[in-house]
Formats: C-alpha cells, sequence, structure tokens
C-alpha cells in the first residue's frame, strides 16, 4: 500500500532507501517502512525516521550482499528470510573504513607538503597579504568646536522637616528694636507736643511662609534659628532698603534665609501708624526656622 | 537453527530490542511499537530485525486488517519464537539481570 503523503521528504527517504535494498526485500521493507512512518507525527520525527531507514537500507544492503542468500519467500511473509547475518570478515566495518579514510587524508597531507605543494600554498599566502603603504596622512583640521554643555538641574530629594512657623503676625508678638525715643527736654517752652499714638508695623496679609524660604542647605545641616531682621517700610508695605540682620541666629545659612523672606515680604508688611496714620518706618522683628515635631 | 544462532552478533541495541519484547513474549510488536519501548534509532532497529528474523528469533506477518477500513496501512508484526525466547532468556540470565538499564 503506498502511502498517501507521497510528497512528503520522508517518504520519498524511505521508498528510496527501500528500492536500494535487495530486491526481494525492497517491496516489504517499502510498506514495513511507510507504515511504520504514518504512526509518526511531526515534521522532524518523520524525517528522522526517513532518514534512519535510509541508513538501515544501506546496512541492509551490505549485509545480504555479504551474507549467504538463501531461497526467501518475502511474499507471503509468513516464512523467515534466510538471511544470514554474519558479516563476511573479508569486508570493511565502518570502524575499519573510517579509520582507513582518516590514514588517507593524513597520507594526502604529507604527501602534499613532501612535494612541494605546501610550499606554493605558503609561498601564495605573503604575496596575498602583501599590500602597499597606505597614506594615512589626512588633513589637519580643527575638530568642531563642541556644542555648549547642559547641566541638568540636580534633583535632591530632602525629607520634609517638620518646621514650626515662628512668624509672628500679631503686632504684639515682634519685637521691635526701635530707635531710642526722643524725649523732648523739657524746656522753657511751654507748649508740649499732643501724645502720638505709635504702632509699629509687621508682616501682614500675604506675607510669604516661613517654611518656603528655609534654606536646603540649613535643612540638611539641620541648622536652626531665629534671626532679627530690620526693615524700612513705606506706607504701602513696601521695603524701602535692603532688610539688615540686626541679630545673627549664629547660622549663615539661617541668616540668608531670613533676608530672603525678608525681601520677598515687599508689599506685604504691615505699615507703622502714628494716631493711626501710616508712616514710612524702619522696625525689626524675628524670624525662626527650626524643625516641626 | 544452531549454526544460525552463533551468528547472531549480540550488541546492545540487539539486547534493547530484545528486552522490547522481552515485557510480554506473547505480544505482537511492529517496527513502531518496538522503537518505542527501546527508543533504538530506525537505521539500527530494523537490521536487527532483519537479522533476528534470518536467525530464527522472530516471526514476522503482515498485520490482517483492511487498509481501506482500519484508515492506515498494514504494519509487519514481529514476535518471538520459542527458539528466540529461549536464547534471548539465556542471554539475560548470563547477564545476570533482567532488564537492561
Amino acid at each position: 500500500m503506498r502511502h498517501r503523503e507521497s510528497g512528503d521528504i520522508a517518504c520519498w527517504l524511505v521508498r528510496h532507501a527501500a528500492h536500494h535494498s535487495p530486491s526481494d526485500l525492497a517491496s516489504r521493507l517499502e510498506e514495513e517502512w511507510l507504515a511504520d512512518l504514518s504512526a509518526r507525527r511531526g515534521v522532524a520525527s518523520r524525517l528522522r525516521f526517513g532518514l534512519g531507514c535510509w541508513w538501515a537500507g544501506r546496512i541492509i544492503a551490505h549485509e545480504h550482499g555479504a551474507a549467504c542468500a538463501a531461497p526467501v519467500s518475502a511474499a507471503s511473509g509468513h516464512r523467515l528470510l534466510l538471511l544470514n547475518v554474519h558479516l563476511d570478515p573479508s569486508r570493511w566495518s565502518r570502524t575499519t573504513a573510517v579509520v582507513i579514510a582518516v590514514i588517507c587524508i593524513h597520507a594526502v597531507l604529507v604527501y602534499a607538503f613532501v612535494t612541494g605543494l605546501a610550499q606554493r600554498v605558503v609561498a601564495f599566502i605573503p604575496t596575498a597579504l602583501d599590500g602597499g603603504i597606505i597614506d594615512v596622512t589626512r588633513p589637519h583640521e580643527p575638530p568642531p568646536p563642541l556644542p555648549p554643555p547642559r547641566f541638568a538641574q540636580p534633583r535632591v530629594d530632602v525629607p520634609a522637616p517638620v518646621l514650626t512657623v515662628n512668624v509672628q503676625d500679631a503686632p504684639t508678638a515682634i519685637h521691635v528694636v526701635s530707635p531710642p525715643q526722643h524725649q523732648p527736654t523739657v524746656s522753657a517752652v511751654p507748649a508740649a507736643p499732643p501724645p502720638v499714638t505709635r504702632v509699629l508695623g509687621g508682616p501682614g496679609a500675604g506675607f510669604p511662609n516661613t517654611d518656603d524660604y528655609y534654606p536646603p542647605a540649613a535643612r540638611r545641616l539641620g541648622e536652626a534659628g531665629t534671626t532679627v531682621v530690620q526693615v524700612c517700610v513705606d506706607t504701602g508695605g513696601r521695603l524701602t532698603a535692603a532688610p539688615l540682620v540686626v541679630r545673627s541666629s549664629g547660622h549663615a545659612n539661617i541668616d540668608a534665609g531670613s533676608l530672603n523672606l525678608a525681601r520677598a515680604g515687599s508689599g506685604h508688611y504691615r505699615p507703622t501708624t502714628e494716631n493711626g496714620r501710616p508712616v514710612s518706618s524702619c522696625y525689626a522683628y524675628r524670624v525662626t526656622f527650626r524643625f516641626k515635631d | 537453527m544452531g549454526k544460525r544462532d552463533r551468528d547472531v552478533r549480540i550488541s546492545l541495541q540487539t539486547l534493547r530490542a530484545l528486552e522490547a519484547f522481552l515485557e510480554n513474549p506473547a505480544d505482537e510488536l511492529s517496527g513502531a511499537d518496538v522503537q518505542k519501548r527501546s527508543g533504538l534509532a530506525s537505521g539500527t532497529l530494523y537490521p536487527i530485525l532483519l537479522r533476528l528474523e534470518s536467525a530464527g528469533w522472530f516471526l514476522s506477518r503482515w498485520e490482517n486488517i483492511d487498509p481501506a477500513t482500519a484508515g492506515r496501512p498494514r504494519r509487519r508484526l514481529y514476535r518471538l519464537t520459542t527458539n528466540g525466547l529461549t536464547r534471548a532468556s539465556e542471554i539475560f540470565a548470563s547477564l545476570g539481570r533482567g532488564v537492561l538499564a
């Protein structure tokens, strides 16, 4: 019975192997191998089987040729194939053939070296490798200017400190270093000036949050403290001069942060009032930076 | 038969093929079945089957089916002969074990 997959490579190998087997076994082996091939699944498996059958056909043909063939009744299939499996000692085994092939290859190589073939090969190699001197001089060109480096702003992740804002909005909380009150000496002038009710200014509504101006360097170093800053403010709550550190906190970073806060608060200061009327003045107030609990 | 018995070359692959039949000596196995049991490649197995058959250790026959009805081609089935069973048992007994590792 012919196998359906006639176009299969494995089928072709099986048929090829069977046809090159001894003639009295060819039809039986072809049918038997094709039947076993039909039980195979997968291209690789079928191909392996086909190659194996191809090899088996060669072995069987070799053994059959070396054996003393006896009458065979392969058509019925019930009679044994009286094939003598004893190999003819005069025949070479596969191992012997491989050994002889290796010896032959070595003999050819030795012959090639002895007769000078190798010399010609060796002489050919330098010629093939001989080459001219390559002029590697190139015109000297100044390298193109490098593009300006771009530095990415480093991102510093600092854990948020717990700070206590000690910006005191209430006028009573601000310690003002006020200039000494000029006390008019009582003279003979009989007319005494009317009393003036003076209320010093300070940070007013919209004043920046102290935490926002806590210097990062001070945070990393764990610095905290209080700085007394003096500011001069006009009637609109704007700075009229650069703020000054009246009393340092002992930390340059804290002092710098205090000045930054004082500058940023321009326009949000509460002016000093005299008898309820805003006047330009200078006063001092405390800025405290410390970690919150 | 005795002369042919002496001619059988017992290799490791031959022992594996015989072992596949000795699992159940009454079984009739196709070449594909023996391959599954022994793990031998087809290029090794089929020459062994032919050698052992020609030596009288195996008998083979075509499977008695109708390929059109079965939907597959008929297979060649092999089984141990009495002589083959005796000889195989002797060989494995001489090796001191029943089955191959």
